[in-house]
């Protein structure tokens, strides 16, 4: 039963931590821009001249166009994501919780980074922006120095961790873009999207239009990928676990063929001996999911999952600390009983059955 | 044919043929590499009752006639009747019932199951026809309070003696109050006091009216035996 629990509890902690993360992105995206713009550099999306967002938005059904510059930044040894954002564009998943919107030479803060950090409103704050050299192996990074004028909560945890807002223009001489951002945001009148994409496309047909946002990719794509990988995993894993766990009840084999035979000498007939096995799994398959599930949840609301975290969380060691976000569905867990259930099936009942068709002498050799 | 006689001890003893075999032949992995003929055109004839005892060296084919005796297994040739019934003919459902029904089987080294208690132990056998745990319970626990075992009744058998242990295998054989018990050489592995114990709970079970079939190579049963076989090489002899 252990080792059922020992299985399950990965894989029901992956797909909740999984989840998690996805329902953040879910939540920092759809409540933001409906259709985002960079420019095709060799097909992969490159940087757009914040100019072209007055263009863009006398587009029929537009309603705003923002220009955006996003980007990996250092602070201290921490990873972040740097947002460069208009004005009072701030993503509407972030809310404010003190002070106000960055003005030059300003930053915004989560909350998460300002705890690691031991910021407030009013410090200064060194952003370090690309490597430009090693000294003695150490990296010598740029820095720059800003003032926090404000921090945000955000209902995902992983942006209140490693998210910084800062001015366009700021953010912009911080990735040395010159005048360029790294995309322009569309919020589009409702209907108009595909209309609004083809008189982008009519406008410059180096536009590349997504509908997803950049920066979602930038902040989630580690973590998607990561998930891929670990899927690919689990699956290696399940698949190596099967023949292991029949291994391991192998050691058990012939224990289970002697018991058999003995219940088959006391007059057990062969169907009773597998409905008792099949009813013993369905027990052990009963107690271990649950088992693993509470298991799995109290690792991660509680513990903040540890080992695990780090695993489906790409560079989750390298930014500031932050609750790991989990959601719990019902289908890993009705999955992981049917799980467990084929384990132990696989494990018991063909040696069982073996044992019971044939003599009790047989069986107990 | 050989037929033990039957010594009358003024208790009754119907004669009434219980167990019959004729021409029975054991031969393992016929037909395959190491092929062993354990028994050879073995033919007796046991009464309802009676106490018999199977007696020959080691390796002579006692546990395996006992087997087949006990429907644990089925003959290479030869038929098997109990109660008048060809149970070379049965299905294995069918001889499963039998067993069930009407013998109980006290293995040499018991085949208790390790996992499970005396009481456990005991009831194994009423599990799928006895659905009510504590009726259950209440059975095992009568049975091994019987033979002085009350207070062992939720040790596992590596808590327990040889004696003890062998003492639960025979309350499990009870369970379902059976017609036929049989030992295969429940001296071979207990001490002087417990093969005292055992003597007694057999004189016990004769007593009931059940019918014992006992092997043994040594003496000390020999006093209570209604009829001896004895095997040499997997023939009856003498
Ligand atoms: N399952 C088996 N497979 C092959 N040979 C067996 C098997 N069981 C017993 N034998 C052989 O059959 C012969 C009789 O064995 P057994 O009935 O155990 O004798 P006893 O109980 O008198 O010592 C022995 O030679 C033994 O090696
Ligand atoms: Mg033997």
């Amino acid at each position: 039963m252990l080792c059922l629990v020992a299985i399950l509890f990965p894989f029901i902690s992956a797909i909740a931590i999984l989840e998690g993360v996805k329902a953040q992105s879910e939540l920092s995206v759809t409540e933001g821009a409906d259709i985002f713009v960079t420019m095709d550099m060799f097909g992969r999306n490159g940087v757009i001249p914040i100019e072209m967002a007055a263009a863009m938005e006398q587009i029929d059904g537009v309603t705003k166009a923002v220009p955006r510059a996003v980007g990996r930044i250092y602070i201290g040894n921490k990873l972040a994501v740097l947002l460069g954002i208009e004005g009072d564009e701030k993503p509407p998943s972030v809310n404010f919780i003190k002070g106000s919107l960055p003005k030059a030479e300003e930053v915004v803060i989560g909350k998460g980074l300002a705890k690691h950090l031991g910021l407030d409103v009013g410090d200064k704050l060194n952003i370090g922006t690309r490597v430009v050299a090693f000294l003695e192996g150490e990296p010598y990074i740029i820095k720059k120095i800003f003032r926090v004028s404000g921090i945000f909560d955000s209902q995902s945890g992983i942006w209140a961790s490693n998210l910084v807002l800062m001015d366009i223009y700021d953010a912009v001489s911080v990735f040395e873009m010159d005048d360029f951002a790294t995309d322009i945001s569309l919020h589009v009148r409702p209907g108009y999207d595909e209309a609004v994409s083809k008189s982008l496309q009519k406008m410059n047909p180096y536009f590349r239009i997504q509908t997803k946002g950049l920066v979602k990719t930038y902040i989630d794509r580690g973590f998607n990928m990561k998930g891929g990988v670990f899927a690919v995993l689990y699956v290696v894993a399940f698949a190596l676990t099967i023949p292991a766990i029949l291994v391991t009840s192998g050691f058990g084999l012939s224990e289970r063929r002697k018991e058999t035979g003995i219940l088959k000498a006391a007059g057990w007939q062969t169907h009773e001996v597998l409905e008792m096995v099949f009813f013993e799994n369905i027990m052990l398959a009963l107690i271990s999911a649950p088992a693993a599930f509470v298991l799995s949840f109290v690792w991660i609301k509680l513990f903040n999952a540890p080992f695990i975290a780090q695993i489906i969380i790409p560079g989750a060691e390298s930014i500031a600390a932050f609750p790991v976000p989990s959601k719990f569905m019902p289908m890993p867990f009705v999955f992981s009983f049917f799980f467990a259930l084929l384990l132990t099936m696989a494990g018991s009942i063909y040696s069982t059955w073996s044992a019971a068709v044939v003599s009790p002498v047989e069986a107990m050799k | 044919m050989i037929t033990a006689g039957i010594r009358d001890q003024g208790l009754g003893v119907s004669e009434k043929e219980l167990i019959r075999c004729e021409g029975v032949w054991k031969i393992y992995n016929e037909d395959r590499p190491h092929e062993v003929q354990a028994l050879a055109d073995v033919s007796l004839k046991i009464t309802e009752g009676s106490f018999t005892i199977l007696g020959g060296p080691s390796g002579s084919g006692k546990t395996t006639l006992l087997a087949l005796l006990g429907t644990m297994d089925r003959p290479s040739r030869g038929k098997i009747f109990i109660g008048g019934k060809d149970i070379t003919a049965l299905s294995d459902t069918a001889l499963a019932s039998l067993r069930r029904g009407s013998i109980g089987f006290v293995f040499q080294n018991f085949n208790l199951i390790p996992r499970l208690s005396a009481w456990e132990n005991v009831s194994a056998p009423i599990v799928p026809v006895e659905s009510k745990e504590k009726d259950r319970r209440d059975r095992a626990v009568g049975l091994l309070q019987k033979f002085g075992l009350a207070e062992r009744a939720s040790h596992t058998p590596e808590e327990l003696s040889g004696g003890e242990q062998q003492r639960v295998a025979i309350a499990r054989a009870l369970v379902n109050d059976p017609r036929i018990i049989i030992l295969d050489e429940p001296t071979s592995n207990i001490d002087a006091e417990a093969t005292a114990v055992l003597i007694d709970i057999l004189n016990g079970l004769k007593a009931e009216g059940r019918t014992l079939l006992v092997s043994t190579h040594d003496q000390v049963l020999r006093p209570l035996a209604d009829a001896v076989f004895e095997l040499k090489r997997g023939r009856l002899s003498g």
